[in-house]
C-alpha cells in the first residue's frame, strides 16, 4: 500500500556545491540519494513529493562538508502482513508462483494455492483447476494476501496466499 | 550518512526493528529468514534467531495446513489489525491518488532524465505502473466524498484506503478481506450503501 510520509535526512554537502543554488544541489542529492532505496522501516520510496524544511548546515571538523538535516516528503510503498493486494504473475512453478505487485516482489507457495488446483508444466507452466475454468499462468492478475515479509538490502519479498475466501484470479490473459 | 527518523519514523521503530535488523545480519549462521506472525503495518517481518515468539517454522506449517484459515472459522488471536502501530503523521494514500501525485513528478522525471548523471529509479516505474494499472477510479476527491461517512462509524483511514483499492462488490467481502473490521457489522448497511456509490464511481 502506497503511503505520503516525511522523513529526516542528514545531507552531507561538498563546498564544491556551495553557492547560489545551494538549495537546488541539496534537493538533487537528496533525490538521488533517496529514491529507489528500500527500508525495513518505510518500505520503497518510490518518489519525493517536496521539501517541508531545510535546517542550518553544521560545518564538519576536519573537513570542509557541511551536514544539513533535510527533512522532505515522499511516496512510499510498503506491504505489511493481512494485506490484500493485486498482483501480476511473473514466473510459475511446481513450488509456487511468483507475482509482482509495484516494486515488491511475493512468493505464493503451492501450498498456500487451493488443493483444487494442480500445476501444469509445459510451454506455459500453470496452476489450473480440475475443471479447467480457472488458470493461473505468467502476466495472470491475481488477488492475494500477504503473510509475512522479508527486508533485504535492496528489497521486500514478501509471502502471500490465495487460499482465503475472496483471493485468487482476476483476469487472465487467455481469455482477456 | 545516517538516515534520521521524523517524527514518524521514531515512532514507527518502536525500538525494536534495529535490534531485529542487526541480529538478523550478525547471525552466526548467515542470514535467516523468518517471516514474523506479529508483524504489524510498519514492523520488518524479520526476527531474531533466538526469539520464541518467531514462527518462522510455525509459519509455513500453518500455511501449509490452510484448511482451517481457509475456512475462515480459525481467527487467530494474534491477528493484527491493519492498522497496528501507524504512527499519526504516516498518511495512507489510495491507489488512485498514488498515480495522480507519481503521474505529476514523472513529467519532472522526464525533464531530469536528459541529464545522463541522473537514472530513473527502478522502484518509481514499478510503483507508477503499479498505481496507474490498478487505479479504478478517475477522481480520487470523489472517492474520498463517498467513503467519508465510513469515518464516523469508526472505520480508519487505513481500513478507508483498502476498500477503496479492492473495490469489493458487497459487505460480506469487506468484512473476509479486512478483518479488522470485522467487529463492525453493525454498519453493513452503510457499508453496503457507500460500496454501491463506489461501483458508480468505478471506471472500466
Amino acid at each position: 500500500m502506497f503511503f505520503h510520509i516525511v522523513l529526516e535526512r542528514n545531507m552531507q554537502l561538498h563546498p564544491r556545491y556551495f553557492g547560489r543554488n545551494l538549495r537546488d544541489n541539496l534537493v538533487s542529492k537528496l533525490m538521488k540519494d533517496v529514491e529507489g532505496t528500500c527500508s525495513g522501516r518505510h518500505g520503497f520510496v518510490v518518489a519525493v513529493t517536496g521539501i517541508e524544511n531545510i535546517g542550518k548546515g553544521l560545518i564538519r571538523d576536519g573537513t570542509g562538508f557541511v551536514t544539513f538535516p533535510v527533512k522532505y516528503q515522499c511516496v512510499v510503498f510498503r506491504p505489511f502482513k493481512g494485506e490484500i493486494l493485486e498482483a501480476v504473475v511473473t514466473m510459475v512453478n511446481k513450488m509456487g508462483f511468483f507475482a509482482e505487485a509495484g516494486p515488491v516482489q511475493i512468493f505464493v507457495s503451492n501450498h498456500l494455492i487451493p488443493d483444487d488446483m494442480e500445476f501444469q508444466s509445459g510451454d506455459m507452466p500453470n496452476y489450473t483447476t480440475s475443471d479447467g475454468s480457472v488458470k493461473i499462468q505468467k502476466d495472470s492478475e491475481v488477488r492475494l494476501k500477504i503473510i509475512g515479509t522479508r527486508v533485504d538490502a535492496t528489497e521486500i519479498f514478501c509471502i502471500g496466499t490465495i487460499k482465503d475466501d475472496f483471493l485468487g484470479v482476476i483476469n487472465d490473459p487467455a481469455t482477456a | 550518512m545516517s538516515e534520521k527518523g521524523g517524527k514518524g519514523s521514531s515512532l514507527l521503530s518502536k525500538g525494536s526493528l534495529k535490534g531485529k535488523d542487526d541480529s538478523a545480519t550478525k547471525s552466526s549462521k548467515g542470514r535467516r529468514v523468518q517471516f514474523s506472525k506479529e508483524a504489524g503495518p510498519f514492523e520488518s517481518g524479520i526476527t531474531s534467531a533466538g526469539s520464541p515468539a518467531s514462527g518462522g517454522k510455525g509459519e509455513f506449517s500453518r500455511g501449509g495446513k490452510g484448511d482451517k484459515v481457509a475456512n475462515g472459522k480459525a481467527k487467530t488471536p494474534s491477528d493484527p489489525g491493519v492498522d497496528q502501530k501507524l504512527p499519526e503523521n504516516v498518511k495512507c494514500i489510495m491507489d488512485c491518488e498514488a498515480a495522480d501525485i507519481l503521474q505529476g513528478i514523472q513529467e519532472q522525471m522526464v525533464m531530469l532524465s536528459r541529464d545522463s548523471t541522473i537514472k530513473i529509479p527502478i522502484s518509481f516505474d514499478k510503483g507508477m505502473h503499479y498505481a496507474t494499472s490498478n487505479s479504478k477510479y478517475s477522481d480520487p476527491e470523489s472517492v474520498r466524498r463517498v467513503l467519508q461517512p465510513l469515518k464516523g462509524h469508526g472505520f480508519s483511514d487505513n481500513e478507508i484506503c483498502m476498500i477503496a483499492n479492492l473495490c469489493p462488490e458487497t459487505a460480506d467481502e469487506v468484512f473476509a478481506l479486512v478483518p479488522s473490521v470485522k467487529d463492525k457489522e453493525s454498519t453493513s448497511q452503510i457499508l453496503k450503501d457507500s460500496l454501491h456509490q463506489l461501483a458508480k464511481l468505478k471506471q472500466f
